[in-house]
């Protein structure tokens, strides 16, 4: 449930930590998994971020920059076609660009598997989990 | 137009005619000339403009045109129907409709239990939520597997959503250092099984164990828990195949000695 003012997590290693949903794209109600949004980061990821190298997080992105994201994982519950249902600990997003690429050239963490049906195939195979 | 038609389809006209005797005969089931006639006399005042036909099939004929206007039929409750054996004339009047047979006064278990029974027919997975001492409990470390591939999912079972069809489980684990919860119908095709990892050391001694969720509590990754058991499931299968092939070997010897005994 990623609406305004939402506060999420990147994981990614395009050097934001933190950024805030400032408009969710192309729909009104709120954002779910693989829903594209556009935030504010508010947070950079330090020279001693953790579990990435020093080569990789060369840093893109500044805090106040405004980009476009794509939600990989949300504290809602997201229900599947078979009668099960996915929740996470956290709101967590992956920045890209206007086309639609990837930003950082890494996702570390766990990613939801409605990434498949809204087709974003490149942020999966960056992933290296998926629930 | 119509000649065309027929030169087209030249059994056009005997389907009509077939489809006209099929309607009379669901709207007459059973007549009689004989009934016909011995019970129009019987009958009590008929409003004007309505005539009798067969049983209570009423028809109106318009004064006009001769023609009828609309019919309907009179039909009694199956309860008069049952109890209308004391009066002749009723019994008479009354179209003989199926005794209707009440539905049971609650439906939804029975169609619930039915349900169960096709999805689950061994009842496997009914036993092994049921309320008993064997059957897996909260607290308890399980593993579900998919039908369609991908990896299976462990965790801690936090919950047990019983909805007959619809009971559902809520399993709970850290997977690359992130909670995640997954509910899964327990009687769902896609989860291809079910299993015991390892069981609670003590019992709950609440049904929802949500606390699990707060970081005091929180058990983290079972991933180590559920590699052992994996290791230890396969030695003892291997172990089994083992003695099963050491076994198989000798009664094979056996019974190529016996066969080499009998060619002498």
């Amino acid at each position: 449930m990623i609406q305004l003012k939402s506060m999420l997590n990147c994981i990614d290693n395009s050097g934001a930590a933190m950024v805030e949903c400032v408009m969710v794209v192309g729909q009104k109600k709120h954002a779910s998994i693989g829903d594209r949004i556009v935030v504010v980061v508010q947070k950079q990821r330090g020279a001693a971020a953790e579990g990435m190298s020093a080569a990789s997080t060369a840093v893109k992105v500044k805090r106040g920059d405004i980009r476009h994201a794509v939600v990989v994982r949300t504290r809602q519950m997201v229900s599947r076609r078979d009668g099960s249902v996915v929740r996470f600990d956290d709101n967590a997003c992956v920045l890209i660009n206007k086309a639609g690429d990837p930003v950082g050239t890494r996702v570390n963490g766990i990613v939801g598997q409605e990434l498949r049906k809204k087709k974003w195939s490149k942020i999966l195979s960056m992933a290296p989990m998926q629930a | 137009m119509n000649t065309a038609l027929l030169v087209r389809r030249p059994l056009g006209c005997l389907k009509a005619s077939l489809r006209q005797t099929r309607q009379q005969n669901r709207v007459f089931p059973n007549r009689h000339m004989a009934t016909a006639t011995a019970t129009a006399s019987k009958r009590g005042p008929i409003p004007s403009g309505v005539s009798i036909d067969d049983h209570n099939f009423y028809r109106i004929i318009d004064p006009k045109t001769k023609k009828t206007r609309t019919a309907f039929a009179v039909y009694t409750p199956p309860e008069t129907t049952s109890h209308s054996s004391t009066t002749t004339t009723t019994k008479k009047r009354s179209l003989t409709l199926p005794k209707l047979i009440s539905p049971p006064a609650d439906p939804l278990p029975a169609l619930h239990a039915q349900q169960i029974k096709r999805m689950d027919p061994t009842g496997a997975r009914t036993a092994l939520f049921a309320k008993t001492r064997t059957a897996a409990r909260v607290g308890d470390i399980l593993m579900v597997t998919h039908r369609r591939g991908g990896e299976p999912f462990a965790g801690v079972l936090l919950s047990i959503r019983r909805a007959g069809i619809d009971t559902a489980i809520l399993l709970r684990n850290h997977l690359a250092k992130v909670g995640v919860e997954m509910w899964y119908k327990i009687y769902n095709k896609n989860v291809a099984g079910i299993e015991i990892v390892k069981r609670a050391k003590k019992r709950a001694r609440r049904a929802r164990l949500t606390y699990m969720r707060k970081p005091k509590h929180d058990m983290g990754s079972v991933s180590e828990v559920v590699l052992a058991w994996r290791k230890m499931r396969r030695v003892v299968a291997t172990s089994k195949a083992a003695s099963k092939a050491k076994v198989d070997a000798k009664a094979k010897k056996a019974g190529k000695a016996a066969g080499a005994k009998k060619a002498k």
